[in-house]
């Protein structure tokens, strides 16, 4: 990528059915580690293993082929399309002929309804995304990843600037993720929720791999807290 | 041989009009970092000034053709104040700046279109014959010549004004971050709107000079677009130099690529080459800015 | 009353091209400015076809729509690669290179002077010789056009292409082949345009290569985006609107050259006016960044 080596040389492995949290001060390039990994930003190098098989790099849709999905730490909806809409989305047909020529049947909607009724945003589903608050949109980017149903989530920030309420929602949702067998990979900051929800814990800073552990050692080695505090 | 010779001598002269071209597209580029469509039409304003201030009001070169370089600066500058500065301040996005560029282009197109007819019409005076000249077994006429030079002359203004100036400095500041440049206290609606006037002067002197050598008639602006854009583009979108060398590339290119087949091929072998550096280079030879 | 037939003819011709360029530009978010190029297969075909080949009016349009849609499809995979300016560059690009087509390969389309004498449609005997028949036949296409472009947009597919639209990296995380839906759209539009040609074509009996430049489509351009984009029913305003412009503008007493002229100035205005204060355009659900 030239310029400033955001991810250098970094080798890490999620286990299925855990919740593997990657955390680490600004800049570490956790963000740029997904990005990278969800082929958003080209690869300079390197090896992706899932399930066994080997890729140079992966292409956007062959992710979900993969059973690969990614929430943004931004929130990329689409803004002008309804709840409703941004979700029905996610559940028609992806190939082109089939799309033209159905429009969504009823089990797609009943589906539609019990994941936002999951989110808590089924009375919202007529409201435009980009009218909706921080909070509902965040949900929203949620709710997309339980329409994917996939088994590999990659869950950047989902908890920032979230209610208490909707926090406690989130890891709800997680740890029902983590008991149906998924790999769950969550990019924070929160350290609490990191302590509570993580079965492993990668710590980054400046593009490499500073520490690994249980949450409750890393979290107390002397390099991670004196990254923190350097930053 | 003669051919060769002739061909490479074409080129030359068309490079040298594209890089004038493209200097003055890759200074408003680097600093607003949208496609500006209607940068073509202000070209074609400067060819039109003269024509007004010289063979209408028979004012002598000396004098006209400055005042139309002006002029042309002057409605590029107005774009920008009434209606790009506008558009920036709404933060909107590159895609409605480059729409209403070409409602600009539309606009100047056709009000040059209704004050001076549709009609092609003849820049150069029609009772003193152009004066040729016969170099290494090829014909290159005065204003050709005066082209050549004034394409490097441009081009040593421009390095000189960005490099060395305080204005220089500026531009280069907010082409990096808008934000912050205003943070450390540019005035960056004024300095932009004054590269706005700097880059349609220069595409006011290039319209002239192409004027002079082929005519003048108003739909001339799509093409002078286009080259400038193909040769900033494969050159590094923002980067003068750039600017230069592709335009030099995009001339050889069209003129040997035309050499069996009819000219009027031309803009095919123009859409060919930056399809072809899109593919295979899209950064260009030379490293532009990056775009917003 | 002969005049107003004129007119909705126009209306109708100008109407199907914007409601095709609409899903593109639209509902997808391609800002495409060679709408025209495709305007001029479907002309030149049912040109060609009939005048020189002595070809029923109704096989021109299919061999129209043939070309069209696979010059689209190979505009759209060649254009692929480019974003957002680069594309709109590009497409003025390719306008332009068919355009010199239409004007230089003079063997096959006569070149500037353009092609006269092109006859009226006959199927199965009926002859839609006078204005009247033929704005019935246009109608008709009309009509169709818009259910077709109406199911489009309310399926699946008109989903996607909204999603597309609003964030094509994150609808292809998603699992689809954008660059798929993009081609899709891309040559039902330019299919559309070859239909709407054709009918031009037979309609004006001449056509010449000058109604197919980039000017041309621009102005397609504008309906779409005066109208309004993502809008159907905007398209169809839109198309009046402009239709009926410089009508009025000739009515005022502008001579034909002036009045063309004129009605460019105006759309040149409407569309930067509408960038800086209204970029949903009369009737749209899009506003336009």
């Amino acid at each position: 990528m030239g310029g400033v080596h955001a991810v250098d040389d970094l080798s890490l492995s999620f286990e299925k059915g855990k919740i593997t949290s990657i955390i680490g001060p600004n800049g570490s390039g956790k963000s740029t580690f997904v990005n990278v990994l969800t082929g958003i930003y080209p690869m300079d190098g390197g090896l992706i293993v899932v399930g066994g098989e080997l890729f140079r790099k992966v292409s956007s849709p062959e992710l979900a082929a993969l059973g690969i999905t990614r929430t943004f730490q931004e929130v990329r909806l689409f803004n002008q399309m309804t709840v409703l809409d941004n979700i029905l989305v996610i559940l028609t047909e992806r190939g082109v002929f089939p799309a033209l020529a159905a429009k969504h049947t009823k089990f797609h909607l009943s589906q539609v309804k019990e994941i936002l009724k999951k989110v808590g945003l089924w009375e919202k589903r007529n409201e435009i995304a980009a009218n909706c608050s921080y909070g509902q949109r965040k949900l929203l980017e949620i709710a997309r990843v339980l329409a994917m149903n996939s088994e590999v989530l990659l869950l950047d920030e989902p908890f920032a600037g979230l209610f208490p309420e909707i926090v406690k929602l989130v890891v709800s949702l997680l740890e029902e993720f983590r008991a149906a067998g998924k790999t769950v990979v969550l990019i924070e900051h929160n350290m609490e929720l990191v302590r509570k929800l993580s079965d492993h814990v990668f710590v980054m800073d400046g593009g490499k791999l500073l520490a690994e552990g249980k949450p409750e050692e890393v979290l107390r080695a002397r390099e991670v807290i004196e990254a923190y505090l350097g930053e | 041989m003669g051919i060769l010779n002739q061909l490479v001598m074409n080129a030359i002269i068309a490079g040298a009009a594209y890089a004038i071209l493209a200097l003055g597209f890759n200074v408003i580029f680097g600093i607003t970092k949208f496609l500006n469509m209607a940068y073509g039409a202000v070209a074609v304003v400067g060819a039109y000034g003269v024509f007004l201030f010289c063979r209408l009001n028979s004012l002598p070169l000396w004098l006209g053709i400055p005042l139309a370089i002006i002029a042309a600066g002057i409605v590029s500058y107005l774009s920008d104040v009434l209606v790009f500065r506008k558009l920036r301040r709404r933060k909107a996005t590159s895609l409605v700046h480059v729409v209403a560029s070409l409602g600009l282009m539309f606009l100047l197109q056709a009000a040059i279109a209704i004050f001076f007819t549709s009609q092609y019409q003849s820049l150069a005076d029609q009772n003193s014959p152009a004066s040729v000249y016969a170099v290494a077994g090829t014909f290159i006429t005065s204003v050709q010549i005066i082209t050549v030079i004034t394409a490097l002359a441009v081009l040593f203004g421009l390095t000189l004004v960005l490099k060395k100036s305080a204005f220089g400095r500026a531009i280069r500041a907010i082409s990096d971050d808008e934000e912050v440049s205003k943070i450390i206290g540019i005035n960056t609606d004024r300095i932009i709107s004054i590269t706005f006037f700097l880059g349609g002067a220069i595409a006011g002197l290039a319209g002239i000079l192409v004027g002079f050598d082929i005519g003048i008639f108003p739909t001339m602006g799509l093409i002078f677009l286009l080259e400038a854009a193909i040769a900033s583009i494969i050159g590094g979108i923002g980067n003068v130099y750039g600017g230069v060398l592709g335009a030099f590339l995009l001339a050889f290119a069209e003129n040997f690529g035309v050499w069996k087949i009819n000219t009027v091929w031309k803009p095919s072998v123009g859409i060919g080459l930056l399809v072809l550096f899109l593919i295979f280079r899209p950064q260009g030879i030379l490293r532009g800015v990056s775009k917003k | 009353m002969p005049y107003l037939i004129h007119i909705l003819i126009l209306f109708c011709i100008y109407a199907i091209l914007a409601l095709g360029l609409n899903l593109v530009v639209g509902y997808t978010g391609l800002v495409s400015i060679m709408h025209a190029a495709f305007f001029g297969v479907g002309a030149y075909a049912t040109a060609i076809l009939t005048v020189d080949y002595h070809a029923n009016f109704f096989l021109s349009v299919f061999v129209g729509m043939v070309v069209a849609g696979a010059l689209a499809y190979l505009t759209g995979r060649i254009l692929r690669g480019l974003s957002w300016d680069y594309y709109v560059l590009g497409t003025v690009g390719v306008n332009l290179i068919l355009f010199g087509i239409f004007t230089n390969w003079g063997s096959l389309t006569r070149g500037p002077l353009g092609i006269p004498g092109i006859p009226r449609p006959v199927l199965f005997g009926i002859h839609f010789a006078t204005n009247g028949q033929f704005l019935f036949l246009c109608f008709l296409v009309l009509v169709a056009v818009y259910f077709l472009c109406r199911f489009i947009v309310r399926s699946s597919f008109g989903r996607v292409l909204k999603a597309i639209r609003g964030d094509e990296k994150a609808i292809a995380i998603f699992g689809y082949h954008t660059l798929h839906y993009k081609l899709a759209v891309f040559s039902i539009a330019a299919i559309f345009a070859a239909v709407a040609g054709s009918l031009f074509a037979s309609y004006l009996t001449f056509i010449a290569p000058s109604s197919f430049d980039v000017m041309a489509s621009a102005f397609i351009f504008s309906i779409v985006i005066l109208g309004g984009a993502a809008n159907l029913n905007g398209s169809l305003v839109g198309a009046l609107v402009l239709t009926i412009l410089p009508e009025a503008l000739r009515f005022i007493g502008f001579s034909e050259d002036i009045a063309a002229q004129m009605r460019q100035l105006v759309y040149g205005l409407l569309l930067v006016l509408l960038m800086l204060y209204r970029p949903q355009g009369f009737i749209g659900e899009y506003k336009l960044g």
